[in-house]
């Protein structure tokens, strides 16, 4: 069972490989924006001295984390959204084209069972997709932070102090890996619904997936005035239940004028065990669970020929 | 003789219209056995039974296993060409080597590569680089190195060329088939396998009209090339059908002794392609 869903996963890179194509397109386009703005900003010679003086001076290490922190969130949120666009674009294909192509005969003639097939594209885009990318984005990270500390090096600044000795790596990447996981997790009745759609859809999956989110919120409202469905799947993205209430009270020490320590943490955002108690969350696993199956009979039943 | 397949009473609708209707049979271990039926017969449909990839009613064992509910146990013992056209496009063969050994038991990497080097297939190339002939060596390479007990062939030579399609059947025949093994094929080219199968099974319309052995073609089965006066004569021993050839009619009998024919014409075994013929026609009147 294990030893087949290793290979199983591992087909699913070879067809797929935008699965590590993206993550890494996205990373040069970091890393070369980066490199773009450390040019840029080498044109203000007498700004940039003021800058490190800032911020090796006046900046205390909280400062310092919170930038290096902005900086790896807005990168990251890229990766994230990218992977979004990966995920239901994979779990729209893997189901249908395996079936266009006839080639769902050949995979079928070998003996791996319909449900070990289907998993094993279910766990693709929720475990694997989301790891790749928390990979992704930890070496950018890496990448990144080195070449800002050459250049800071070369101008002069104290790059071990700076950046190395500022930036929170495990708070940071501890924190990408669970809000990627946990994000997956919340989202996987969409994944569910859309592999569903790959495995049962003659034509067009994409336009099957997406027609009946649009049509059910107006039928809805035209014959019954209100707006379950819509509330239900369109405001999922927003409710995911992971982080705290931010507040802004305890953001900034108003006798020290520094940020305080627990406002540079990204974990300390996060609520996990907000997150693994919520029962949306389970409902949402359960929807899941239930689309997957049907996948998995679809697959089972249906006589291709 | 251990039995590998055995069907009692075996049906599959589709709606109203009856696919496979009530069929039972039997292959026996170490048989070549050729199923032969025209477009809509309902070998397709009783293949996929076989393999479990679809239900039916009715007593269907193979390999002593269900096929539809053990179909996981039944196909590392079991191996299937579907088409000539269904391995990925996108995957190269040294991954499709890969992926089957990881998931198949019985599969050797040796072998395969063994019977691909004899072949123009390069290992770094993509399916979809390959011409339709070198898929399907690719396909059969991959098949010979699974040690199976049954082999079931759907139409595995559509679309290939004369001198690819005698290389595989020589192929299958000389690095394959042996005493424990069992081959179950359907073609449309009847003649081109019909030196190699041991037994024959025609179906139409979801009926099995005939079930026997090769050998025995010859003792039930008497084509006679006659005209005339001793066509006339021969007609009324009851032929099973009849068509004209180089202004002769040829007449098809089923045991009717060929003491019998004696001195009326021209008597021989008729051919495969000829006996279905005449079986289809019959079982339409």
């Amino acid at each position: 069972m294990i030893g087949n869903q290793l290979a199983l996963i591992k087909r699913e890179f070879w067809e797929h490989r935008s699965i590590y194509v993206t993550p890494l397109a996205i990373a040069s386009i970091v890393t070369l924006g980066t490199l773009a703005m450390l040019m840029f900003a080498g044109g203000f010679a007498k700004e940039l001295d003021i800058a490190i003086f800032g911020a090796t001076n006046i900046a205390g290490d909280t400062e310092r984390q919170a930038a290096l922190t902005g900086f790896f969130v807005g990168t990251s949120g890229v990766f994230l959204l990218a992977a979004t666009v990966l995920t239901v674009f994979y779990s729209l294909d893997c189901l249908y084209t395996e079936r266009k192509d006839k080639s769902i005969l050949f995979w079928r003639s070998m003996p791996v069972t319909d449900a070990e097939a289907v998993i094993s594209k279910l766990a693709t885009a929720i475990v694997i997709i989301p790891t790749v990318t928390v990979v992704v984005i930890i070496a950018t990270h890496l990448v990144n932070l080195a070449v800002t500390s050459i250049w800071f090096s070369v101008k002069g600044a104290d790059a071990g102090h700076l950046i190395w000795g500022s930036v929170p790596l495990l708070d940071n990447w501890l924190a990408a890996l669970i809000v990627t996981l946990a994000s997956a997790i919340w989202m996987s009745p969409f994944v569910g619904w859309l592999l569903f759609v790959s495995a049962f859809t003659k034509r067009s999956p994409f336009l099957m997936a997406f027609m009946p989110l649009v049509l059910i919120p107006i039928l809805e409202f035209i014959f019954l005035r209100s707006s379950f469905f819509a509330d239900a799947v369109f405001s999922r993205k927003g409710m995911i239940p992971l982080f705290r209430g931010m507040d802004i009270e305890a953001f900034f020490d108003k006798e020290t004028l520094h940020l305080s320590e627990e406002a540079v943490s990204l974990l300390a955002f996060l609520d996990v065990g907000r997150f693994l108690t919520s029962p949306s969350m389970w409902g949402g696993v359960v929807v899941c669970a239930v689309f997957v199956t049907a996948a998995i009979y679809v697959r089972r039943y249906r006589d291709e020929s | 003789m251990t039995s590998v397949v055995n069907a009692r009473g075996v049906s599959k609708h589709f709606g109203a219209v009856r696919a496979v209707d009530d069929v039972s049979f039997e292959i026996e271990q170490g048989k070549i056995l050729g199923l032969i039926g025209p477009n809509g017969a309902g070998k397709t449909t009783l293949l996929k039974a076989m393999l479990g990839l679809t239900e039916c009613d009715g007593e269907l064992t193979v390999l002593g296993l269900d096929p539809f509910k053990q179909r996981k146990e039944l196909l590392k013992n079991i191996c299937f060409i579907a088409d000539v056209a269904v391995l990925p496009r996108w995957i190269k063969v040294t991954q499709l080597l890969e992926f089957v050994e990881s998931v198949h038991p019985n599969f050797s990497r040796k072998r395969a590569e063994g019977f691909l080097s004899q072949t123009k297939v390069r290992s770094d190339a993509r399916v979809r680089e390959l011409s339709k002939g070198m898929v399907v060596q690719l396909h059969l390479s991959i098949i010979m190195a699974i040690d199976a007990r049954l082999l079931v062939l759907d139409e595995p030579t559509l679309g290939l060329d004369i001198i690819f399609r005698k290389e595989f059947y020589g192929n299958l025949l000389n690095d394959y088939f042996d005493e424990e093994r069992t081959i179950l094929i359907t073609t449309h080219q009847v003649e081109e396998i019909e030196n190699l199968l041991t037994d024959i099974m025609f179906i139409n319309d979801g009926k099995i009209l005939l079930d026997l052995p090769m050998d025995s073609i010859t003792d039930s089965y008497v084509e006679l090339m006659t005209s005339g006066e001793n066509a006339i004569k021969a007609r009324g021993l009851g032929p099973i059908a009849e068509h004209e050839m180089f202004g002769k009619s040829v007449l098809l009998f089923e045991g009717v002794s060929r003491d019998n024919l004696e001195g009326l014409g021209e008597p021989r075994t008729p051919s495969v392609a000829d006996l279905f013929v005449a079986k289809v026609k019959g079982a339409r009147k």
